[in-house]
């Protein structure tokens, strides 16, 4: 049993005869976490980018990098919880030791919903990037069920336990922050256009204040990745060191790299009328579900086509590798949730023959292909939206209350710049990223009618879930009740 | 050649025994040398690797595996007390169990590592598997396979 979870009546208790403690081998450095980071929170822009600029229109380079600063809080948040609390249950951990269950089982859900939406965009995405080569697959219904078979086969691979190699996917990580870069740099020389990026916004009509509001909830999607860091916090050597560092490099890659695409992208297919009224961005119009594609098409001729090539076989990989980032993130928070008695066991347990939580895996699965079904990324980016900032949210919160309530917990990470209330010291960065994200969040359920009625839904049944579950472990515990059980 | 300190990773297959059999008479070879010189004293440790998915954390507790590790690790203990050796035994949780042998080496600067390997067929040609390569190409110590 872990040492911090004493054992309640009922428990069975197994305790290893000359194990004190489990001997972690700690492998992960800060290229390691990286490039694990980089690779959820960089595939964002191959969909962000799209359903970003189709609200924010002119406005989506400032944008994203409003969201950008409020990305820089959150992560340092998510840097000083998984030093302080290296645990895979990221914002739900913080979440647990700062406030209760509760509390915390809010935070894990929401994120649980990103980690299924996060299957679901990365999968339907590859396989609109998969459309540059077959055209077909780029239309609906055969991304949505090529994205299904994605997911599928990832499912098998985890439930058989085909070994992924941590060597392959640093490289590709880094041959994909080497060609956004090559892409951003060309875009910078070739493609960027100033005159037109400001002829672009038209205040309060293109975008409007809705549209804007709107466009700022959903850039938050281009930046989700990040709890990815603090689940790999049991892994990492020296975490107090390499977390910051990697959580540090992973926003000056992201906010530069995004703030480039962005101009570039509005550059290249400025805002302009339709015959109907409506103001329209050629991006969305030809490339809502590749945009990045779309800023290749702009290139000169002569590298167009190799260039074209190389970002979309990018991209297919690159987002395949985060629908398994997705599903890997969904099969520890379970693993995470059924540890704190969050989740019935049925749903978390590690099943004995493949030796991964293969129920929760199997059910997310299924839900994340639901959620293709679909085939509007509108709708997953909203779900995504609202989950993400919800947990992020929380996160601050966490952060903040465990500030006042644990002033002593070592912390081989401490946000800096904190203000003193009462003899605590209160980071600002997490007041401001909690209320951004807070505020964000009404945002979301204001502007987004469908996202939502699902985000709702999915807290409400994750809700009842745990409150049958926990009244029904009550009753196990109670004195009253023989379990005929052994220690 | 001097083993004074041997690492044994066992896996819970019937060569477990004979190779810490092997292990401690290695070992006792190099303790009689202890009589004469002003040397270090011979260690053996034994240790079972128990690799984690990626799709759990680093740290999750499968009982079932534990369990087995634990059992295996009695097993080769016992043999090595009645070699009259008494060894230290440990538990690692590792993503990949090569990695897990070699660190585990250098951090115990082990003078010698020794394993056990049943002969095993894939498509039809003798296979090492995936670990003991791994260990043989990237240990900082002799390695010595034995095979049953």
């Amino acid at each position: 049993m872990s040492d911090t979870f004493p054992a309640k009546p009922g428990d069975r208790v197994f305790r290893p005869k000359r194990i004190k403690r489990l001997h972690l081998r700690r492998v992960l450095g800060v290229t390691g976490l990286f490039s694990t980071a980089y690779g959820d929170v960089g595939s964002s822009i191959y969909y962000a980018l799209g359903v970003v600029a189709m609200s924010a229109l002119g406005l989506t380079p400032p944008v994203l990098i409003i969201s950008g600063v409020v990305f820089l809080f959150t992560a340092l948040t998510y840097a000083e919880g998984a030093t302080a609390l290296p645990e895979a249950g990221g914002s739900g951990a913080f979440a647990f030791r700062a406030f209760n269950p509760w509390v915390s089982f809010i935070a894990s859900w929401a994120l649980m919903l990103d980690y299924i939406v996060t299957m679901s965009i990365s999968a339907f995405s590859a396989i609109n990037y998969l459309g540059y080569f077959f055209h077909p697959l780029a239309t609906w219904p055969a991304n949505s069920i090529g994205g299904m078979v994605v997911i599928a086969l990832l499912a098998l691979i985890n439930i058989r336990g085909i070994r992924a190699s941590s060597r392959l996917n640093i490289v590709l990580v880094m041959i994909d922050v080497l060609t956004q870069i090559t892409i951003a740099v060309l875009a910078l020389l070739i493609v960027v256009n100033i005159p037109t990026l400001i002829h672009n916004v038209h205040w309060g009509v293109a975008p409007t204040t809705h549209q804007f509001l709107f466009g700022i909830s959903i850039s938050m999607i281009a930046y989700t990745g990040i709890e990815t860091v603090s689940n790999l916090g049991s892994e990492t050597r020296n975490p107090g060191r390499s977390i910051p560092r990697a959580v540090l490099l992973v926003f000056i890659a992201v906010f530069v790299l995004w703030a480039l695409l962005s101009m570039a992208a509005l550059s290249a297919y400025p805002v302009h009328q339709m015959p109907d009224g409506q103001w329209v961005t050629e991006l969305t119009q030809r490339f809502l579900h590749d945009p990045i594609l779309g800023i290749a098409n702009v290139m000169p001729e002569s590298i167009r086509p190799v260039l074209s090539f190389w970002v979309a076989f990018l991209a297919v990989t690159i987002l395949i590798i985060a629908t398994n980032a997705g599903m890997l993130g969904a099969s520890r928070l379970a693993y995470y949730m059924g540890r704190r008695d969050q989740l019935p066991g049925a749903l978390s347990k590690v099943s004995e023959r493949s030796r991964v939580p293969m129920n929760a895996i199997l059910i997310f699965s299924v839900i994340a292909s639901g959620l293709i079904a679909t085939g509007r990324i509108t709708l997953l980016a909203d779900l995504y939206a609202f989950g993400a900032v919800l947990a992020y949210t929380s996160a601050h919160a966490s952060i903040i209350a465990l500030r006042v309530k644990e002033p002593e917990l070592p912390r081989p990470f401490k946000i800096p710049l904190n203000i003193r209330i009462k003899n605590r010291e209160i980071p600002v960065t997490a007041v401001l990223g909690g209320l951004a994200t807070f505020i964000t969040w009404f945002i979301v359920i204001y502007t987004h009618a469908i996202g939502r009625i699902v985000g709702f839904s999915w807290l409400a049944v994750g809700l009842l879930i745990f409150f049958l579950y926990r009244r029904r472990l009550k009753r196990r515990q109670s004195p009253n009740f023989e379990t005929g059980r052994e220690e | 050649m001097e083993y004074s300190k041997i690492l044994v990773p066992v896996v819970g297959t019937p060569v477990d025994e004979s190779v810490m059999k092997l292990a401690c008479r290695l070992a006792r070879r190099d303790k009689e040398r202890e009589k004469d010189k002003d040397k270090e004293k011979s260690k053996i440790w034994a240790v079972s690797v128990v690799a984690i998915k990626r799709a759990l954390p680093l740290d999750a507790e499968i009982e079932s595996e534990i369990r087995r590790a634990e059992d295996v690790l009695d097993r080769v203990q016992s043999v090595a007390e009645k070699e009259g050796f008494e060894i230290e035994t440990d538990v690692l949780q590792a993503r990949d169990v090569g990695p897990a042998i070699v660190d585990e080496a250098v951090e115990r600067g082990v003078t010698l590592i020794l394993m056990g390997i049943v002969y095993k067929r894939q498509f039809g040609q003798f296979s090492l598997g995936d670990v003991v390569p791994y260990v043989l190409k990237n240990s900082p110590c002799p390695v010595i396979l034995y095979q049953q």
